[in-house]
């Protein structure tokens, strides 16, 4: 007896390791994909960056080439100033944008959901091909925004084809989708508990003084999250130039966006050595600004165990 | 259900996967018949017609299956790109002007004149000898085009102006361009902004004895040449006689949008086939482009649009490919049913018939390139591999000229610069 009980006792370490390997077997799809479509991929053109090779032929190795090459490349630096430009100015302006949308819409409005629906629309089109081909209309020559300037008695422009103005349009693009973090906004202002706006009512703060000094602080995960997000995606963008400039980033280079330049370098004039080693930079350029953010967030982000 | 196991579930899978493969090797190229991937671009249109031409081949042959693949011009490269690395290119592919000679340096094309089922008994020697690389016929041209302007007869009777004589100069029209642009009562310009227009660059740099590409695979030409065209531009858009880079939204405007308002333009001869359609009130003609003062003998010349056999084909479908490649080159059906979209036909003999059906608008290209290809002609030669984004470069050399960044003679002497680097690069 002693002894069958002893055999049907289960032995807590195989338990877990029957159970590890289950686990194991239902992340099979997660690990081919991770391995097939991203490790893969990313490891090959980890080592074509260090090759010459023009996707018929062979890759032959070059070492340094490549990126001595971007030095004295002057197309290379353009799409680095239109993309920083556009990281820059186009992120800080579209989280303030949501968060200023986001605390109007905590305040309790009637239609509340019809809201935060309608705002988050452009959030899911703004990068299709449609919404921007609707940007290109109504940004043109013909297009409805001359038409409004025209009524006022302002004469208008191709806002797309002027070098002054064109990367501007898709700031305002880009802008305009502020959905996605807002909603996030909202989400972390529902956290935020009520009792501090009491009190600090009692203490007779104003509404601006509320906003300042509770929601802001309290928000700031938040805005670290959005932020963290927002500058990703502004480093990868590629669908909004491509359509607007036809894939030239034109004019004269406005709108070559870095990952523009690595399409055409690759899929145009076939050097895909380069552009995997233009793509590297890339990579290395948003790890380093991610962990810039991290660092410096130990002086602003504030969370509720500090 | 009892009986039904582990062992019996993978028996009836493995027997499952058996008859699978083998349905998959009678879906190949067995003796029964083959199939092929016929890779195309242009417009809805097109797609329609070729794609109804290429039932026609299938009715008539019953023993070859045809898959196609077509796509927008821009997106047809990429998808070539793509199947290049892939190594899994169509059958039969269509080729974009830019990349004839870097397909054809990196060995994509299959020879065509041993293959029995092409025919070629319609052309002469001299036209074998033209299509084809170091002796090697390994493309095979499935139009012709010739560099000319298109003018809106309409118009010019509306108008009340007349172009000048059929021997015109360049100066001719940029004078007579800034005069219709500054008198014609309906504010219409002289034409759009252009001067990336490949086939009239070339007509120019030919005319003053000069080639877009030489026969070893460089830039034929100087920044003088480049510059002067570049400035011939500059006046009329300084003078108000084409389109602002705004007015036609950038540059390579679509006609659809500047075509009630400018007088001509500069292109294709084909194009007058799709874009005369677009402005049915209109009456198009097409004339050959100007000639300076002095031209260089033999200037003239004409463009061949190709298609081309994988190299990677199967041998027991290159008969069939073959099959296909002749319907599309020498037979007039599949001519009827495509229309002349893709120019004049290469055979002399489809010419002829061409006339029998072609519209009015067709009828007028098919007499302009008639005409060219009469006129002695000194030799064409292709973009040479790493040229893929030539005329990108030059159309954002063209836009920092109008936009005034930089004088012609700088920016001619940086875009060659710029070509010459990627022929290096390519090299």
């Amino acid at each position: 007896m002693a002894s069958l009980l002893k055999r049907r006792a289960p032995c807590p370490g195989s338990v877990e390791r029957r159970r590890g390997r289950a686990a194991y077997v239902f992340l099979i799809p997660w690990l081919l994909g991770l391995g097939l479509v991203t490790a893969v991929p990313l490891g090959a053109s980890l080592y074509l960056a260090f090759t010459d090779y023009n996707i018929l032929g062979t890759p032959s190795f070059t070492g340094l080439d490549n990126f001595e090459r971007m030095i004295g490349d002057e197309r290379f630096w353009a799409a680095s100033s239109v993309t920083a430009r556009y990281v820059f100015i186009s992120v800080p302006l579209q989280l303030m944008f949501a968060l200023l949308l986001a605390v109007m819409l905590d305040r309790g409005l009637r239609g509340l959901p019809f809201y935060r629906g309608a705002f988050y629309l452009p959030s899911l089109l703004g990068a299709s091909v449609a919404i921007v081909i609707l940007w290109r209309e109504i940004f043109g020559h013909n297009g409805l925004v001359n038409d409004v300037l025209a009524f006022v008695g302002i004469e208008g422009q191709s806002w797309l084809q002027n070098p002054s103005t064109a990367l501007s349009t898709l700031i305002v693009l880009n802008v305009w989708t502020f959905g996605s973090p807002m909603v996030i906004f909202l989400a972390g202002l529902r956290q935020i508990p009520e009792e501090y706006y009491e009190a600090a009512k009692v203490d007779g703060a104003s509404r601006i003084q509320q906003f300042w000094h509770i929601t802001v602080p309290m928000l700031t995960p938040i805005i670290f999250f959005n932020l963290i997000l927002q500058t990703i995606g502004s480093f990868q963008t590629f669908t909004q130039a491509h359509v607007i400039s036809g894939g030239t980033g034109g004019p004269v280079d406005s709108t070559l966006f870095y990952t523009l330049y690595v399409y055409q370098q690759g899929f145009r004039a076939f050097d895909m050595g380069y552009a995997s080693a233009l793509a590297w930079v890339l990579l290395l350029v948003i790890g380093a600004v991610t962990a810039l953010h991290f660092i410096l967030s130990k002086f602003w982000v504030f969370y509720g165990d500090d | 259900m009892k009986n039904f196991n582990r062992r019996s579930f993978l028996a009836l899978t493995g027997m499952g996967a058996l008859g699978a493969t083998g349905l998959m090797a009678g879906c190949g190229s067995g003796s029964s018949g083959a199939t092929l991937r016929y890779a195309w671009w242009g417009n809805t249109v097109r797609q329609q017609n070729y794609t109804r031409a290429l039932e026609e081949f299938q009715e008539a042959h019953p023993e070859i299956t045809v898959d196609p693949e077509f796509a927008e011009y821009g997106a047809f490269q990429e998808r070539m790109t793509t199947q290049m690395a892939a190594r899994n290119v169509a059958d039969i592919f269509w080729i974009a002007s830019s990349q004839v000679m870097t397909y054809e340096a990196n060995g994509l094309y299959r020879r065509l004149d041993d293959i029995p089922t092409l025919d070629l008994s319609d052309y002469s020697d001299d036209d074998i000898a033209s299509f084809s690389f170091d002796g090697e016929l390994l493309t095979m041209p499935h139009g012709v085009f010739a560099p000319v302007t298109r003018f809106n007869e309409t118009f010019l009777e509306e108008d009340g102006v007349e172009l000048p004589g059929e021997g015109w100069t360049w100066d001719e029209l940029s004078e007579f361009l800034i005069d219709y642009a500054a008198d014609n009562p309906n504010g219409r310009r002289g034409a759009s902004y252009t001067p990336d227009q490949d086939m009239a660059l070339e007509a120019w740099l030919r005319q003053r004895g000069q080639d877009l590409w030489t026969e070893d695979g460089s830039t034929g030409f100087d920044a003088e040449a480049l510059g002067d065209w570049f400035e011939w531009w500059r006046v009329l858009l300084d003078e108000g006689a084409v389109l602002s880079l705004g007015e036609q939204e950038g540059m390579q405007p679509d006609f659809s949008a500047v075509g009630d308002s400018i007088l001509l333009n500069f292109g294709s001869s084909n194009h007058i086939i799709d874009e005369a359609a677009m402005f049915p009130d209109y009456k198009y003609r097409l004339r050959s482009v100007p000639v300076g003062e002095g031209a260089a003998d033999g200037h003239r010349f004409l463009y061949f649009p190709r298609l081309a056999i994988y190299s990677g084909i199967d041998d027991d479908r290159v008969e069939a490919a073959g099959q296909l490649v002749n319907y599309n080159v020498n037979n007039s059906d599949f001519l009827r049913t495509v229309g002349l979209t893709m120019g004049a036909p290469p055979n002399p003999r489809l010419l002829q018939e061409a006339y029998e059906f072609a519209s009015e608008d067709e009828v007028e290209m098919l007499g302009v390139v008639e005409a060219v290809r009469e006129e002695e002609r000194r030799p064409r030669y292709e973009a040479p591999p790493g040229t893929g984004t030539w005329r990108e470069a030059l159309s954002r050399a063209s836009e920092g000229i109008a936009l005034g960044n930089a004088g012609v003679s700088e920016t001619a002497e940086s875009l060659i610069a710029e070509i010459q680097s990627g022929i290096d690069q390519g090299a």
